[in-house]
């Protein structure tokens, strides 16, 4: 047998049989070279308590050459992108070794999720964020975790609807309605705080001069 | 008083000064020098063979700072170089995926007994260690070896495969893995990534692959039992390419050497001159490595026929132009084609097509109408002919008298300036562009020239051996236009003067030689005058060959005398006179 299938068999099996894990992977559809991996968020973390689905491509050369993985469910993290769920880590890159399985794959995945890396970001945005202010850049993370991963949230239904777009920004409310007021419309505003990182001790450094500048463009 | 004899010449006798020293090496040649460097490390540092090639690839061929920083921490360099492990506590390097890490890693020195023993102790964990039976330290040679019956079933942590018939193998990390997922893995390394530095499969080992471990991997030793042949040729072939790697780290580390760009050459050039940067400024480095024609490929039939093998690897060992530039020194040559590349046709045809709004600088082509013109974007009015603004031509512009108007004038002056510019540079690329297409045409120009010895043949008395002056002379021709078109791009550059001018009376001399040339061998050929003939193609061909020589030579020459002075910055070369500053 294709020692490729027979790997990737028995790792989904060895999986199945781990009744104790976090770690779940499943088969998309009849391929077991495309599947679909989950784990729950960490402990004492933003994403705790919710699930998080990776996208699992197993290449032709696997497992010599690393596995590709991408993020299913919409993480806020540095080192995963907020738009394609792409994660920079580097066992999937140059660290990769072929001992490595998918379980301990996604059990490094959500470890990651422990201990972002933001000197090394795939996310400028929420890297700076995450360097600027971490108060504000974990409570972005929580409430996308909420919304996103399902994680439990205490007021996840108390949240009206308008400040959805603001706190997915990881934006403070009275900042957009400030500029809002001006006359610009709210989407824009919200783009242009976030590109400037408008956040914890940056809002003393960014005048609003500059920021209605940006907002003109 | 020859002083040839205290030179090293080339082997065409005195070398010519527009031409370099240089040597031209095969693969196995380099090799031969990569092995005669780890001898000598081995022989100073006491090493073994494969531990002396690993420190050399890991300090880059450079033998000096590695002996140093050998004698001053040997442990400290091996560790690096991956060659052994580092002395760590077992239980600060965690290692999640292989269950008796910590017994492994204590266990793989100082020799195998003491591993054997822990290797016992740690029979509770899950997965087995294959252990061997010979004593032996960390710099090892491969560790095959086939599992005892009294071990736990070895089961490959790759592949799961659970075949008591495994052959399993490890470096001295004591890693064991399956030899087929070995195969796999330094096939995939070195085939898919081109990596030479393979470390231990294990996660987080830093151990690297040595040579003979990777050989006996991918070559069966003899007397082993047959495998599939087809797959024992795939192996052979990755480790080839394994020893191509190797050469080109070698030579890539090395600025005395330099790999044929050629496709699938695989020989090296050593030209020690043109190693430093400076020396580019006196000297074209062009060099062959020896080789003809491109591997693998076939030639045509007409290629074929005429004998040829192919075109000489010709190149520059000292820019990536893969073609002779000579007479042009590469910084030149490189600021040229770069100009040639920026300067696209679009641009040309804007420049010499459209002018410039004088108010706003938009580009405006004029495409019929009158020449009252307004800007369609700055609303601007002025006159396409003496580009002043409208308004001072009220309405008699036909005679446009307000042609010696102040802001007219300006706007003319401008335009003219970038129009002159860009006609000085046209009529340079032109001649360039020419010759280069006329290279390009030599291979018809073969193919008629094929035709035309064996019609001579037959219609004379000439033989085979007698024809063969059409040849030669087409080959003259070919050269002598390569050399005309850098002339072209070395013209551009030069700063206006006397030494300008004599290169531009050679760069005439030469050309008008080769068209002469070049005439007489597109003309028919009438049995009645084919001894005319040849005793033209021959004066001719003799005639080029010392104009070529002449403007090769005086420019080399130029060169290193400093003679040249540029109209533009040229890197590596005093700037320009300001007043000699071209446009």
């Amino acid at each position: 047998m294709d020692a490729r299938l027979r790997r990737v068999n028995k790792e989904i099996a060895d999986c199945k049989n781990d009744k104790t894990s976090s770690i779940k992977i499943e088969m998309i559809d009849e391929s077991p070279f495309h599947l679909k991996g989950s784990f729950v968020g960490p402990e004492d973390t933003p994403y705790a308590g919710g699930k998080f689905e990776v996208d699992i491509v197993i290449p032709e050369s696997y497992p010599f050459q690393p596995v590709k993985m991408k993020f299913l469910t919409k993480v806020y993290h540095p080192n995963v992108s907020s738009q394609s769920g792409a994660i920079c880590l580097d066992i999937l890159k140059d660290a990769w070794s072929p001992v490595l399985t998918l379980k301990s794959t996604l059990i490094s995945l959500q470890s990651l999720l422990c201990s972002p890396e933001p000197n090394d970001p795939q996310d400028a945005e929420v890297a700076k964020h995450y360097m600027t202010s971490r108060g504000s850049f974990e409570q972005t993370a929580r409430y996308w975790a909420q919304i996103y991963a399902g994680a439990p949230g205490g007021d996840g239904k108390a949240v009206k609807q308008v400040d959805d777009e603001v706190a997915i920004a990881g934006l403070e409310k009275a900042h957009v309605d400030q500029f809002e007021s001006l006359g610009f419309p709210r989407g824009k505003v919200i783009d242009v705080l976030r590109r400037l990182n408008y956040r914890g001790a940056n809002v003393a450094q960014i005048t609003d001069d500059r920021i209605v500048e940006e907002l003109l463009k | 008083m020859d002083l040839g004899d205290d030179f090293k010449v080339s082997s065409k006798g005195k070398r010519k000064s527009y031409e370099v020293d240089y040597d031209s090496l095969s693969q196995s040649a380099v090799e031969k020098s990569m092995r005669d460097d780890a001898e000598h490390i081995r022989g100073i540092l006491g090493v073994e063979n494969d531990t002396a090639k690993l420190l050399l690839r890991h300090s880059e061929w450079n033998k000096e700072k590695l002996i140093e920083s050998y004698m001053d921490t040997p442990t400290k360099v091996l560790v690096t170089a991956g060659i052994i492990l580092p002395e760590v506590d077992p239980q600060s390097t965690p290692t999640p995926i292989r269950t008796q890490t910590s017994n492994s890693s204590s266990s793989r020195r100082p020799t195998r007994s003491t591993s054997k023993l822990l290797s016992s102790l740690s029979s509770g964990s899950r997965s087995s260690k294959s252990s061997s039976s010979s004593p032996t330290n960390h710099y090892s040679p491969p560790k095959v070896s086939k599992l005892s019956k009294s071990d736990e079933p070895f089961v490959c942590p790759i592949c799961f495969d659970d075949d008591p018939k495994l052959r399993t193998m490890a470096l001295s990390c004591d890693h064991s893995f399956c030899s087929n997922c070995w195969t796999n893995y330094l096939a995939s390394k070195i085939r898919d990534e081109g990596e030479h530095y393979l470390r231990c499969m294990a996660e987080g080992c830093a151990l690297v692959v040595p040579d003979g471990f990777i050989q006996s991997v991918l070559i069966p030793e003899p007397g082993a039992p047959i495998g599939d042949p087809a797959e024992e040729a795939e192996n052979a072939k990755v480790w080839a390419r394994f020893q191509e790697l190797l050469v080109r780290h070698f030579v890539g580390c090395n600025p005395n050497l330099k790999f044929c760009p050629y496709p699938s050459c695989t020989n090296t050039v050593s030209c020690p001159s043109a190693a430093s940067k400076l020396s580019l400024t006196t000297l074209v480095p062009i060099v062959s490595c020896g080789a003809r024609g491109i591997g693998g490929q076939t030639l045509s039939q007409s290629q074929q026929s005429l004998g040829l093998q192919g075109k000489e690897h010709l190149f520059c060992f000292g820019c990536p132009i893969e073609s002779d530039h000579r007479p042009v020194v590469c910084p030149v040559a490189k600021m040229w084609l770069k100009k040639c590349r920026d300067d696209s046709e679009t641009a040309n045809w804007i420049k010499s097509n459209t002018k410039e709004c004088t108010n706003c600088q938009s580009t405006i082509e004029k495409n019929g109408g009158c020449n009252h013109m307004t800007c369609k974007k700055c609303k601007h009015e002025f006159c396409w002919v003496c580009m002043g603004p409208w308004s001072e031509h009220g309405t008699a512009w036909y005679s446009c008298n307000r042609y010696d108007e102040k802001a007219g004038q300006e706007a003319r002056d401008s335009q003219s300036r970038s129009r002159a510019s860009l006609e000085r540079y046209l009529h340079y690329y032109n001649r360039w562009a020419n010759h280069e297409q006329s290279a390009k045409l030599s291979v018809d120009l073969y193919a008629k020239t094929e035709k035309k010895m064996e019609e001579m043949q037959i219609t004379s008395a000439l033989t085979w051996i007698e024809v063969q002056f059409m040849k030669k002379a087409v080959e003259e021709v070919e050269k002598c236009r390569r050399t005309l078109k850098w002339t072209y791009a070395m013209a551009y550059y030069l700063a206006k003067g006397n030494e300008k001018e004599l290169f531009e009376d050679n760069q005439r001399d030469l050309e008008k030689a080769v068209e002469d040339l070049s005439e007489i061998l597109e003309s028919p050929i009438e049995p009645e005058n084919i001894p005319n003939i040849r005793q033209q193609v021959t004066n001719k061909t003799v005639y080029v060959q010392k104009r070529n020589e002449i403007v090769l030579e005086d420019t080399a020459n130029g060169f290193l005398d400093g003679r040249w002075k540029w109209n533009a910055t040229v890197d590596g070369f005093d700037d320009p006179d300001p007043s000699a500053i071209a446009l």
